[in-house]
């Protein structure tokens, strides 16, 4: 299932390296929770393979201005990711391919995952799809969504009388 | 990989390798191994290092590869969702005496670090006429 390798890397962090605290460790287990009940509900059709051989990692932020999406692609080539934004539903698919070594030699380990994938993600905002600005380096995809003025957070002055 | 061997010559040389105080995480990035007549290539993911963040130390038998991250987010940023750490990347391999140490390079293009490990020459597989009379 493809539910799998997105966690196969921090499965195997070594923890010689890293000392971690109960609180990082609980952190890890909402989050590992919140992903798979989260899925269960909104991306059904996607967890079961409809859409893609591999699933990439995803990353979302806010700040008062904009939304951050961030995704690890390595070796996926900008020219062949597609960012869409849909109402309040931004989706992003690509392919990655092989190097031409793989087809030609013969394989002696095998840990990397290639062909298409997909993904939607439902934004917890409005944004201003004509702003929204993607970047693709070094094997991180960066996807910028302005929030729409209306959306943004406004603080509101208490007056003393 | 042998790590009982890699130890086994550690020890032997009385060489200590110092651990790594850099308070982050460390990934183990995934790797692909290929064997051509010439060359063993490894491509290893290693997503959001700037080339120069990549450091290859072969010593005694051992390649290791490392990656240093730098802070991606800065603090005051909520998150929403999180499916993958941050940390710095790292990997070490026991390569045998068939590999030409001092011809291994290495790139760095879109988050693949691909590792050219080239056979010495004895090694290569070499075709053998056979010459009739």
């Amino acid at each position: 299932m493809n539910l799998i390798p997105w966690k196969r890397k921090e499965a195997e962090t070594s923890l010689a390296h890293q000392p971690r605290t109960l609180s990082t460790l609980r952190n890890e287990f909402d989050q590992l929770f919140d992903r798979f009940f989260g899925d269960l509900t909104g991306e059904m059709p996607e967890m079961f393979g409809a859409r893609g051989a591999w699933l990439p990692a995803f990353e979302v932020s806010e700040t008062d201005s904009e939304i951050l999406v961030r995704a690890e692609l390595p070796g996926v080539n900008a020219k062949d990711v597609e960012v869409t934004v849909s109402g309040n539903v931004l989706t992003v698919s690509g392919e990655k391919h092989e190097e031409s070594e793989h087809r030609e030699g013969v394989t002696y380990r095998s840990e990397r995952r290639f062909g298409r994938f997909q993904r939607s993600i439902e934004l917890p905002s409005a944004v201003d799809s004509d702003k929204v600005s993607a970047e693709n380096a070094n094997g991180v995809l960066t996807i910028r969504l302005p929030r729409t003025e209306a959306s943004k957070p406004k603080r509101i002055k208490v007056n003393t009388n | 990989m042998s790590t009982q061997t890699a130890i086994d010559k550690t020890t032997a040389t009385n060489e200590v390798r110092a651990e790594r105080t850099r308070n982050c995480a460390t990934y183990q990035p995934a790797v692909d191994i290929i064997e051509s007549p010439d060359e063993l290539t490894l491509f290893a993911d290693m997503p959001g290092l700037r080339p120069e963040d990549v450091d290859i130390h072969f010593e005694n038998g051992m390649l290791t590869i490392h990656g240093t991250v730098a802070e991606r987010q800065p603090q005051q940023t909520r998150f929403l969702r999180r499916e993958y750490g941050v940390g710095d990347f790292e990997r070490s391999f026991r390569i045998g005496e068939t590999i030409d140490a001092e011809k291994i390079s290495a790139e760095y293009v879109d988050g693949v670090l691909k590792l050219h490990l080239p056979k010495v020459a004895a090694a290569r597989p070499r075709k053998i006429e056979v010459k009739g009379s």
